[in-house]
């Protein structure tokens, strides 16, 4: 494969805040004809956006790009790789039905998004595109149609009563330090599950671990970074959900950069078979 | 219980399945299936010897369409699933590698049903090239 452009920056990431935000506070011919609103205007402006900018210019690590998750990589790097779900799940009563009835072969909805767990799953089957912009950052994965929105702008998430409720729910993210942490809610409790459906993937066997569900309680805190030389992203995802779980867990995530692997498209509805059990496949 | 398959079977045993418990616990492929494998036997392969009628280079997952020979005279068409087309791409196969006419042998896990098709494991061309159902490209060596 030749080297593509998936890695190809539109702006260097220091010169973006800083012309976003003028460009939509000053309108180019008010600056010459009315220069004192527009001095009043940019007063202002400097006096709220300075922090902002300040902290947006100073250098964050860089993001953007393909990367390919590690699961099932025989020969990937052994300080990367990604850790398994808990092989003893504590389970409310809910959890514990929901994980049993979602052990179906049978998998409605099974081209709905997938959940945020789902998302940063770092499989090797298929890459994620991070969109790296100064208050922003868009993740998308290959096989997923819903882009994954982390929003660095500064905001909270919604009240309860103003949270549309949906399949990756609502990510807000910050750097502290080196590490952008995100903070995710809003979740409809009506992905696959957070492992996937039974029984494996085209290149796997058979599968009898116990689902793991995620209700409309999914509450997940992300340390994302960059580790081996930038050239590989790690992901820690903290995990709660009490009306399924009676305790948090912890995944560790691992990507590789590949400047040489763009993202395809994947289509879910399109060539789809009925098989004899009935399952569209 | 299972319809004999017009072409040479090749049987599985415990160590078979040990060793694909095993691949599933280290690889955790499973949270990337588009849907359950369930109605495939996972842990049986078969294997046919035939012509490619049809390849659709398809999302979500491509299909091939095979004619094997029935011992009679005649041809069954078996149609064996792999993965989705990005992944094909990213190891080794391109949307016209298999061409209608091309003699193939491809290994496959039967449909439980008994039906005519199955889940691709890998397909060796008249070349002798192998390729597999489309999983994780070879990874970058680390720089550090």
């Amino acid at each position: 494969m030749g080297r593509s452009r998936s890695d190809w920056h539109p702006w260097p990431i220091a010169s973006r805040p800083l012309c976003g935000r003028l460009r939509t506070i000053v309108p180019g011919r008010a600056l010459l004809l009315r220069v004192s609103v527009v001095s009043a205007l940019l007063a202002t402006a400097v006096a709220s956006y300075a922090p902002a900018l300040s902290a947006q210019r100073r250098a964050v690590p860089d993001i953007w790009g393909v990367w390919m998750g590690l699961g099932g990589v025989a020969d990937a790097d052994p300080r990367f790789r990604n850790t398994p779900f808990p092989a003893d799940p504590d389970f409310t009563e809910w959890g514990a039905e929901e994980s049993r009835r979602l052990a179906s072969p049978i998998t409605p909805g099974e081209c709905n998004p997938w959940s945020p767990v789902g998302l940063m799953g770092a499989s090797g089957l298929f890459p994620i595109q991070i969109l790296q912009g100064p208050n922003l950052i868009v993740v998308h994965h290959e096989a997923i149609t819903q882009p994954r929105r982390i929003y660095t702008d500064g905001r909270r998430h919604p009240p309860n009563d103003e949270l549309l409720p949906s399949f990756l729910g609502h990510s807000i993210g910050r750097w502290e330090g080196d590490t952008l942490v995100v903070d995710t809610v809003g979740t409809n409790g009506r992905t696959r599950p957070l492992n996937g459906y039974v029984s494996g993937a085209v290149n796997s066997g058979v599968d009898t671990a116990p689902r793991f569900p995620a209700s409309d309680q999914l509450h997940l805190v992300e340390r994302i970074r960059l580790v081996g030389a930038g050239q590989y992203l790690e992901d820690v995802i903290a995990i709660e959900d009490p009306k399924t779980y009676r305790k948090p867990f912890t995944l560790k995530r691992y990507w590789q950069r590949r400047t040489d692997i763009d993202l395809q498209e994947y289509a879910c509805t399109d060539n789809r078979r009925r098989d004899a059990e009935g399952q569209e496949r | 219980m299972h319809r004999q398959p017009p072409a040479r079977r090749r049987g599985s045993g415990t160590l078979r399945l040990g060793l694909l418990a095993l691949l599933v616990l280290l690889t955790g492929q499973s949270a990337a299936a588009h849907h359950s494998f369930a109605p495939f036997d996972l842990v049986r392969e078969i294997t046919l010897v035939g012509t490619i009628k049809e390849v659709q280079f398809t999302n979500p997952h491509v299909w091939i369409q095979v004619l094997v020979p029935d011992g009679k005279g005649g041809q069954v068409e078996w149609s064996i699933e792999a993965g989705a087309p990005g992944m094909l791409l990213r190891t080794g196969w391109k949307p016209n590698t298999l061409k209608p006419g091309d003699p193939v042998t491809i290994v496959t896990h039967p449909a439980r049903s008994g039906a005519t098709n199955g889940l691709l494991v890998r397909v060796t061309m008249q070349d002798g090239r192998v390729l597999g159902p489309g999983g994780p490209p070879t990874p970058l060596p680390s720089r550090d």
